[in-house]
């Protein structure tokens, strides 16, 4: 019976290392990331890499108020992504409540041509679309960053609340139609909260989504319309040496993504298990 | 249910009006935004549209493609589109479905694990990208560069070199996602019932029959999901190969969707680089068509 019992100690031992181990392969570039952002240019440039060093603010001062001011691109990040999840949510909560409870005429195929459109390569759609908008001359606007991103988050956020709706008991509805609510008021007033959690969720997926592009900002965009991913990657390509301060400034850019993701952290994986049992979605 | 049928049964006639009603606004979008867009991706396929010649732009007929059979480029390109979406996926399923299993059997502390396996996936790709082309990879400052020093191996120009550059941004890519494997395979493994696993227990079933016969089956769907998920972002995959490596050193690690932009946007050769783009829809569409194949449940094995 000992031996039994010091060989499933010994198993725990043996996975609790590689599981560890496995951890600190993910967290260590993050903490590595912190610990070079509070290098100064020499310290960073040590090599072998230092651990000890005296620590100084100034990355973050550069990167927030300095030469290498990301302020504005901050801004424009949080304008595209605040715009393109409000929009997205207008138009979705009601489409995918005709998807999931209505009879919708060729529900079938509007199913399938939403969930198709979720397959579309991002570089087929840069594509047009930089032609296109150089020919309205949108490029570098607001109003032209947004309509892009709709083409990602919209699909998504209709398959994604379809899956939250289709759980609501059909009790509720008919409750409501007996007292003799409109639609519109059972949407409003039944389905909407009920399905807030899943709003809730799709919300955060579509602006961490936002918040997080690239491949259209950094082509579409401009000086008007630059989010902190073109600005990140400005700063590698102009300034090769400046690596403390690229890594202060991608940390103060997702600082709100870090928090979003572990503040909504259950929320974020009960979202990605619904698309996983269910289907779809594009992260 | 019931309720439901006898609603269509058509008790309330304007359902289907007040249906359309809802959908129309969204799927007007879609339409202008994804449907227009990609029509007008395949007609430039089919024209001369470079925006450095533009002297020559006009209908090219099916040229771009004819060009593309005979591009070894392209054929390389999609070469590597398959190795990266084969190699990271099999990687991420494989690491994560591991790891979830071992996180399992710890009795405290999973929402370590949760916690930090959230990080990865909500960083942005262009940052992942950048992170490890600095932080880790490059010579002579980079953690892992210094790691492969530090145990007496030659150094390794990781980015700078044809094949490390390959396996590097596989490696980015499978960093950043392994972790959304690991969480949606530790939920189903939580959900499963654990009356299956007392009985094979009794019938002295071992750890690894117990995996291959139960748990394994119990999960197919889950595995499937993932994969078909996992290869279509692998498959679009841009933002931390372009940061990494831009695709270089020279086309080491171009993947069909690099290759698509930059001669779009580099070149300024928007005919090609449109016929480059519907390949890549192309292939995309019949991935996907396979593995939602291969997901369905047959009937009859269900039914036996």
């Amino acid at each position: 019976m000992s031996i039994h019992r010091r060989a499933a100690t010994r198993r725990k031992i043996v996975l609790m290392t590689v599981a560890t181990f496995l951890l600190l392969v993910w967290v260590f570039p993050l903490i590595w990331a912190v610990i070079v952002s509070f290098k100064s240019e020499s310290d960073v440039l040590a090599y072998p890499p230092t651990v000890f060093f005296e620590p100084t603010g100034r990355n973050y001062e550069d990167a927030l108020f300095g030469g290498f001011s990301i302020l504005d691109s901050l801004v424009t990040s949080a304008i595209v992504s605040v715009s393109t999840t409000l929009l997205t949510i207008i138009l979705a909560v009601p489409a995918a409540y005709a998807f999931a409870r209505l009879k919708l005429p060729a529900k079938k195929s509007l199913g399938f041509y939403t969930l198709a459109t979720q397959m579309v390569p991002p570089v087929g759609l840069v594509i047009p679309y930089f032609l296109i908008l150089n020919k309205v001359s949108m490029l570098d606007t607001y109003t032209g960053m947004i309509i892009v991103y709709l083409t990602f988050s919209l699909p998504f956020a209709i398959w994604l609340l379809v899956s939250y709706m289709e759980d609501i008991p059909f009790e509720m509805e008919e409750a409501a139609f007996l007292d003799k609510a409109t639609r519109l008021q059972t949407l409003w007033y039944i389905i909407i909260p009920q399905v807030r959690g899943g709003i809730a969720v799709t919300i955060i997926f579509v602006f961490l989504n936002a918040w997080n592009e690239f491949l259209f900002a950094v082509q579409l965009g401009g000086n008007t319309v630059r989010p902190v991913t073109v600005a990140m990657y400005n700063f590698v390509s102009v300034e090769q040496t400046l690596w403390a301060k690229l890594a202060a400034a991608a940390l103060i850019a997702m600082l709100p993504v870090v928090i979003i993701g572990i503040a909504a952290q259950k929320q974020i994986v009960k979202g990605l298990t619904i698309g996983a049992v269910k289907g779809g979605g594009r992260r | 249910m019931k309720d439901r049928v006898n609603r269509e049964g058509g008790v309330h006639q304007g359902e289907s009006r007040f249906a359309l009603a809802l959908t129309a606004p969204g799927l007007i979008v879609l339409i202008l935004t994804t449907t227009f867009p990609l029509a007008y991706l395949v007609w430039s396929s089919f024209q001369t549209i470079n925006l450095a010649m533009p002297f020559l732009d006009g209908f090219a007929g099916v040229q771009n493609y004819v060009d593309m059979w005979y591009d070894a480029r392209f054929w390389h390109a999609l070469g590597l589109t398959g190795v990266y979406t084969v190699s990271s996926v099999a990687a991420q399923v494989a690491i994560g479905l591991g790891l979830a299993l071992m996180v399992m059997q710890i009795p405290a502390g999973q929402w370590v694990f949760r916690i930090v396996a959230i990080l990865p996936i909500v960083l942005a790709p262009v940052v992942v990208g950048l992170f490890w082309r600095t932080l880790m990879l490059a010579p002579n400052f980079g953690m892992i560069d210094f790691i492969v020093q530090w145990l007496g191996f030659e150094q390794i120009n990781w980015l700078g070199a044809p094949k490390p550059a390959l396996i590097s941004v596989i490696v980015i890519h499978t960093w950043q996602w392994t972790p959304f494997a690991f969480l949606v395979f530790l939920a189903s493994l939580a959900s499963l019932p654990g009356d299956v696993y007392e009985a094979a227990r009794i019938d002295r079933a071992n750890a690894f029959q117990r995996f291959w016969h139960i748990t394994l089956p119990l999960l197919r769907p889950a595995i499937v999901i993932v994969i078909i998920m996992r290869a279509m972002i692998s498959l679009h995959a841009f933002a931390a190969i372009f940061a990494a490596t831009g695709g270089g050193p020279g086309t080491a690690s171009e993947i069909l969707n690099l290759y698509a932009f930059k001669t779009s946007f580099v070149e300024l050769n928007f005919g090609y680089g449109s016929a480059l783009a519907v390949a890549l829809l192309v292939i995309t569409m019949a991935v996907s068509g396979v593995l939602f194949y291969v997901r369905t449940p047959r009937r009859r094995e269900a039914r036996a």
